[in-house]
């Protein structure tokens, strides 16, 4: 049978390169030998389980948190979604032109994290939804003279809905266009109807069980960006901003259920991202040429078999982490297994933002190019626009040279080890007493963490390949 | 830490190095494809019923090398060389080459515009 993958070419003009090999073995034996170091080195007294949260000056607070600020950063994200919706579903159906995809999941789909990384949670003032479910719910409460009842929501949920819908957004992004192995295969026109879709089901769960709480628990953005956010040396509390030791917010980020299974969806959908277009390549093509041939159609036996290749993602990433957890709990003096569980799912999250780095950090740089110059003048790619005079510009592909996008790569799957390791003996000296015993306990973490990254660098060597 | 343990983990490194060491050396027996338009001849795609025959065709340079193949087609199109971005016209039948620097390291899709039909990966190496 002849079948070919019906291809259509989305956003990206231009793939990475794999690593060459010697970066993979040189990648590799760092990785070992910082791990050997970090069980040598270790300490013997968790550092990290507290915030030592300490406030900026009080002007800054007063300028940055105020309710101007507020209502002025709300409107912008309120604008933007809105914008989004309209330009994906009346602009061109040119991915590569139309406004919404690059800016749904270029600009904001990984802009997001690396800046929550950073600054802190800065998408919780620009989140869209939560500024209309405030002005909402004050103009609910100022006619109605009460403030709005909520159910109250299920605590056995957790993060479960923003787990399930982080998948859901990555397949969306990567599935659902059935476009065999392009960065984002979406038409614009299902973005747009998708954004308006999510915005009816995100206002209404925030109607049902409060802007805040569903914030926390539900909302895919607030949820994926915020245990971004733990990472940084920036955050708020109680109303103000302050500084506050970076990793330290990240060990009370995990204390819902479903967090686990919202770093693990971030892991596994970024590695599916990756290992379509290299590693899993010849898996997804014989499995989809075994559907077609079964009667299925095309497009739904593609949809079908990158379905199943991410479920696997997910259930191998999961797999490799409930391993860890098990062996912890094996040492003496382990803490109950459901606590072990939750306990260091936090110390997955570096490396869920190293593969993100490694995966699309040249993606990030190239398409911004294209955000803020043709896509900023020709929003709607009607190619008749151009409101900054920027509608002809292109995208500089010589900016990133093949060597600094590898090491750039390598060198955030090595940092996001690091860190993950550090975070976990940090963890283990708080739950076990004893020293010898918490470091005993970290060699199963220290497995798990040379699994992520060394299959990380793998799938790295094997791009596009 | 105690010998016992360093021992065990000097083991489990020197497997994983073997593993690397393994991967790499395999990688490296498949690694002839860097040569392939070294020959001097130019590379022709032959486009059939507005498809490639035999297939994407991969084609693989490095950087500063000159780009050169033609792209033969029984169908009326434009011949899209992404991220280089040149477009040239192609009628049913007829023939259309290329020829430019080899400028922008990567991994890039020629394809038939209008049919959105990829029939080229072009690979320049650094």
């Amino acid at each position: 049978m002849n079948l070919v993958l019906p291809l259509a070419h989305a956003l990206v003009a231009r793939k990475d390169l794999p690593i060459p090999a010697w970066l993979f073995a040189w990648g590799a034996s760092i990785v070992l030998i910082v791990s050997f170091f970090a069980l040598s080195a270790a300490w013997r007294k968790p550092r990290f389980e507290e915030e030592r949260w300490r406030p900026l000056g009080a002007g800054v607070s007063a300028v940055l948190m105020s309710m101007g600020a507020q209502a002025l950063c709300g409107a912008i994200g309120v604008f933007l979604l809105g914008f989004s919706i309209y330009a994906g579903i009346d602009g061109t159906e040119a991915p590569d032109r139309n406004f919404a995809l690059t800016f749904i999941f270029v600009t904001a789909w990984l802009g997001f994290p690396l800046f929550s990384v950073i600054l802190g949670d800065v998408f919780r003032p620009f989140n869209p939804w939560r500024a209309i479910g405030r002005v909402v719910g004050g103009a609910f409460s100022a006619v109605a003279g009460q403030r709005p009842a909520h159910l109250d929501y299920p605590e056995k949920l957790g993060r479960w809905p923003a787990a399930i819908g982080l998948l859901a957004v990555v397949w969306l992004e990567v599935v659902y266009g059935a476009s065999g192995g392009v960065a984002v295969g979406l038409s614009p026109d299902s973005a747009g109807l998708a954004a308006l879709i999510y915005s009816l089901y995100t206002l209404a769960m925030m109607a049902v069980f409060g802007v805040e709480k569903w914030c926390e628990t539900g909302e895919i953005f607030s949820v994926y960006f915020g245990m971004f956010s733990q990472l940084g040396l920036f955050g708020v509390e109680e109303g103000r901003l302050g500084r506050r030791l970076p990793l330290s917010a990240a060990t009370h980020w995990a204390t819902l259920p479903g967090s686990a299974a919202v770093v693990i969806a971030s892991i596994a959908s970024t590695s599916f991202d990756g290992a379509q277009e290299g590693a899993f390549k010849s898996g997804i093509l014989q499995t989809f040429e075994w559907l077609a041939e079964t009667g299925l159609s095309l497009t739904a036996s593609l949809r079908l078999t990158d379905t199943i290749f991410m479920a696997l993602c997910f259930a191998g990433v999961g797999l490799v982490y409930m391993i860890g957890v098990r062996g912890m709990a094996t040492v003496r003096g382990a803490p109950p297994l459901k606590k072990l569980r939750t306990g260091f799912a936090h110390t997955l999250i570096p490396i869920a933002f190293a593969y993100l780095v490694a995966h699309y950090f040249s993606l990030f740089v190239f398409q911004e190019q294209a955000q803020f110059t043709y896509l900023l003048s020709d929003p709607l790619g009607t190619a008749t626009t151009d409101l900054f005079g920027t509608a002809s510009s292109g995208i500089d592909f010589k900016l990133l040279s093949a060597n600094a996008i590898w090491y750039v790569q390598v060198g955030a799957l090595v940092i996001g080890h690091v860190i993950g390791l550090t975070l976990a003996h940090d963890r283990a000296t708080a739950y076990w007493g004893d020293y010898r015993q918490a470091a005993r306990s970290q060699y199963w973490m220290l497995a798990v963490m040379v699994a992520f990254t060394c299959f990380g660098l793998y799938l790295l060597s094997v791009a596009n390949a | 830490m105690n010998s016992k343990t360093t021992r065990l983990f000097a083991g489990i490194a020197v497997i994983v190095v073997a593993i690397v060491l393994l991967v790499v050396l395999k990688k490296d027996d498949s690694g002839s494809e860097t040569s392939s338009n070294a020959s001097g001849k130019v590379p022709t795609v032959v486009i059939k019923n507005g498809k490639p025959v035999g297939g994407i065709r991969d084609l693989t340079y490095n950087k500063g090398e000159r780009i050169h193949f033609v792209v033969d087609s029984d169908v009326s199109d434009e011949v899209h060389m992404h991220g280089y971005d040149i477009m040239k016209d192609v009628g049913a039948g007829g023939s259309v080459s290329f020829d430019f620097p080899a400028t922008i390291e990567g991994v890039f899709e020629a394809e038939l515009e209008n049919r959105k039909e990829q029939i080229i990966e072009l690979t320049v190496n650094p």
